[in-house]
């Protein structure tokens, strides 16, 4: 494809991925067609449920090092994308603050010593004391040690889908809700036919699993709270020897508390069990949250590949990404950039060595 | 019941069954799945462990994962993990049986939300019944020696008693518990839990432990393989070196060279 063609392209999946691509193919001159197999408005995507932190360092300690890669671009791209989606009140570059409770001050050195050897050098975080959390966090009480990871951010992800969805509809894409879809080279079926386009994009998530064997989906359960007896500035990463939680503020005094992390692929409503581990947690950051009103409980699966990383396949007619696992937020740009890259026909596709490869083991199964 | 033969005269056995490997690995906080698989062919292990509690077992939910831990070809022991209870250990080790077509069961019953003690009266409990209804059960103690020889008299084949508290890294504990258990119990005993390092683990197998389990040690080191190899290795210099006898230690100091007829210059003067 050359960049002054103008193709009809269809987009499968209107999670996170799906809309930031719709939206820049619109902008590209293509006239784009998205299907969800669910709500447009309250989308039964793993990007609805998450908790819209952009924060590179801290997710690498528990991934790999081109998550951080993958994440700086994350940092560059979503203001860029949300002033041109006259949005920038949507994203927050306060950094993100971790703590652990005095007992559990050895997860605060662990996650100190994982940092540094997943960056490569020391630096990118500062180490806070009692006074120092305070400062930065008022709301919080009863710690004596922190970090203070400058660089990262959160954005309000549930304001942002709905500012690409009014995108894409002003650009004049089509959108068509509750229409699940089979991708193929070329052609979208849906109950109600067949229909071809140059160009397939499958941005289905979990939903794909039938093209991918090895993909799966990782339980996920979150808590929606609001209180106004505290505020946070950043999330706060909480860890504890047994659960690594996080609070992210979102406006009008809501949190958004998560995750636990289950390799199951049931999508019942949330067990007790997590609903107390992720309750306790929060009360355990300030005793005001006790009083705060419990708005929501979601449940979702993050669609993961083996190598718990992105990966883009590639047909003649049909392009594929998924696998963003946890990540959704902090690589869905690096992602985006990929396949657009692809599309536009340019020769230098970013991160080609990660999310051109095959995923693991996924020809084998 | 395999052959025991020269090539596997030191085999693992457990209820009738010999195993190759020593080491029994847990498949919880991996970074990934290919990490978790990439540290199972670094153990070279013959058991894996699995968590089933929290995965709403019985709508199959886990199918995905469990599907990668079958492809290891390593034998599948589920756990109880998570259960409060004999009567929720028993329900979940039931339906365990049936999802994994498996009498074996690693029983764990938690008698302390902290330290994730198990509850030793809970765990004699179920372990009747679940012996009673035919299950090779492996039970998760601490390091009480009346509690094990109970287990024993239950019919359990093999124990499992703690180093230390699941995930706290810190090793042998209560070294003297633990001879004692070696000393007076004539069953098949797997170190479980709490280790941090192979060191630990080397020390172990050269008390005469059969074998060791580990989860944390493993998943949350940098990098898993690497760790696993490294565990691997201990484990069998620390089995080499039960099997071939470790001297006593004595108060006096005893040269391993012969320093009769050495001159006198030899003796510290300048």
């Amino acid at each position: 494809m050359t960049a002054s063609s103008r193709y009809r392209i269809a987009v499968a999946g209107a999670g996170l991925l799906g809309r930031l691509l719709a939206w820049q193919l619109l902008r590209d001159g293509h006239a784009v067609t998205l299907y969800d197999a669910g709500d447009l408005d309250t989308p039964p995507a793993a990007a609805w449920a998450a908790a819209g932190m952009v924060a590179p360092l801290a997710e690498t300690v528990v991934g790999e090092r081109c998550v951080y890669a993958m994440g700086r671009v994350a940092l560059e791209r979503w203001p860029q994308w949300l002033t041109e989606l006259a949005a920038p009140q949507l994203w927050h570059q306060q950094g993100s603050l971790v703590v652990a409770h005095p007992q559990d001050e050895n997860e605060l050195t662990q996650f100190r010593r994982d940092l540094d050897d997943a960056i490569g050098e020391p630096g990118g975080y500062r180490a806070l004391d009692a006074a120092g959390v305070q400062a930065l966090e008022p709301g919080l009480t009863g710690f004596r040690q922190g970090l203070f990871l400058a660089a990262e951010a959160h954005l309000d992800n549930r304001e942002l889908l709905g500012r690409l969805l009014a995108a894409i509809r002003e650009l004049g894409g089509e959108c068509h809700a509750h229409a699940p879809v089979e991708a193929r080279p070329g052609e979208i079926e849906t109950d109600a036919g067949r229909r071809a386009f140059d160009l397939v994009l499958d941005c289905r998530g979990h939903g794909a699993r039938p093209r991918h064997p090895t993909l799966r989906g990782v339980r996920g359960e979150t808590l929606h709270v609001h209180t106004d007896e505290v505020a946070l500035s950043r999330p706060v990463r909480l860890m504890h020897p047994r659960y690594q939680l996080y609070v992210v503020p979102k406006p009008g005094g809501r949190f958004v508390i998560g995750a636990t992390s289950i390799e199951s692929e049931d999508r019942s409503p949330i067990s007790l069990q997590s609903s107390l581990e992720l309750a306790s947690a929060l009360t355990t950051l300030s005793p005001a949250f006790a009083e705060a009103r419990i708005l929501e409980q979601g449940v979702n699966l993050r669609p993961a590949f083996r190598d718990n990383l992105p990966h883009v396949t590639r047909e003649d007619g049909l392009i594929g990404a998924n696998g963003l696992f946890r990540h959704g937020y902090l690589l869905a740009p690096a992602v985006v950039d990929h396949v657009l890259a692809e599309i536009r026909g340019e020769g230098q596709r970013p991160f080609a060595a990660v999310l051109s490869a095959a995923a693991p083991q996924e020809s084998l199964s | 019941m395999n052959t025991l033969n020269d090539a596997h005269d030191d085999a693992l056995v457990l209820y009738g069954e010999a195993f190759t490997s020593r080491f029994l690995l847990g498949t919880a906080l991996y970074p990934s799945p290919m990490v978790m698989q990439e540290a199972i062919a670094a153990a070279g292990c013959d058991m894996l462990t699995l968590g089933l509690r929290r995965q709403n077992p019985a709508g199959g939910d886990g199918e995905a994962f469990w599907q990668i831990l079958r492809e290891s070809g390593c034998r599948l022991l589920p756990n109880t993990a998570g259960c409060r209870s004999a009567r929720e250990a028993i329900t979940l080790a039931e339906m365990s049986r049936e999802l994994f077509d498996t009498p074996w069961i690693k029983l764990e019953v938690i008698g302390d939300d902290y330290n994730l003690q198990p509850d030793p009266f809970g765990l004699l409990e179920a372990a009747r019944e679940l012996i009673d209804q035919g299950f090779k059960v492996l039970p998760y103690c601490t390091d009480d020696l009346v509690l094990c020889q109970r287990l024993r008299e239950a019919g359990c084949q093999a124990l499992m008693p703690w180093g230390a508290p699941i995930g706290t890294g810190r090793g042998l504990m209560n070294r003297y518990a633990l001879g004692t258990l070696r000393e007076r119990l004539d069953v098949p005993l797997i170190i479980d839990a709490g280790l941090g390092a192979p060191s630990q683990a080397a020390e172990a197998m050269e008390m005469g432990f059969d074998g060791v389990l580990l989860n944390t040690a493993v998943a949350r080191a940098r990098r898993p393989a690497q760790m696993a190899a490294a565990f691997a290795r201990a484990i069998e210099a620390g089995r080499e070196a039960f099997r071939a006898g470790l001297m006593e230690r004595r108060q006096t100091a005893s040269p391993s060279t012969p320093t009769l007829g050495q001159p006198f210059w030899h003796t510290g003067q300048q």
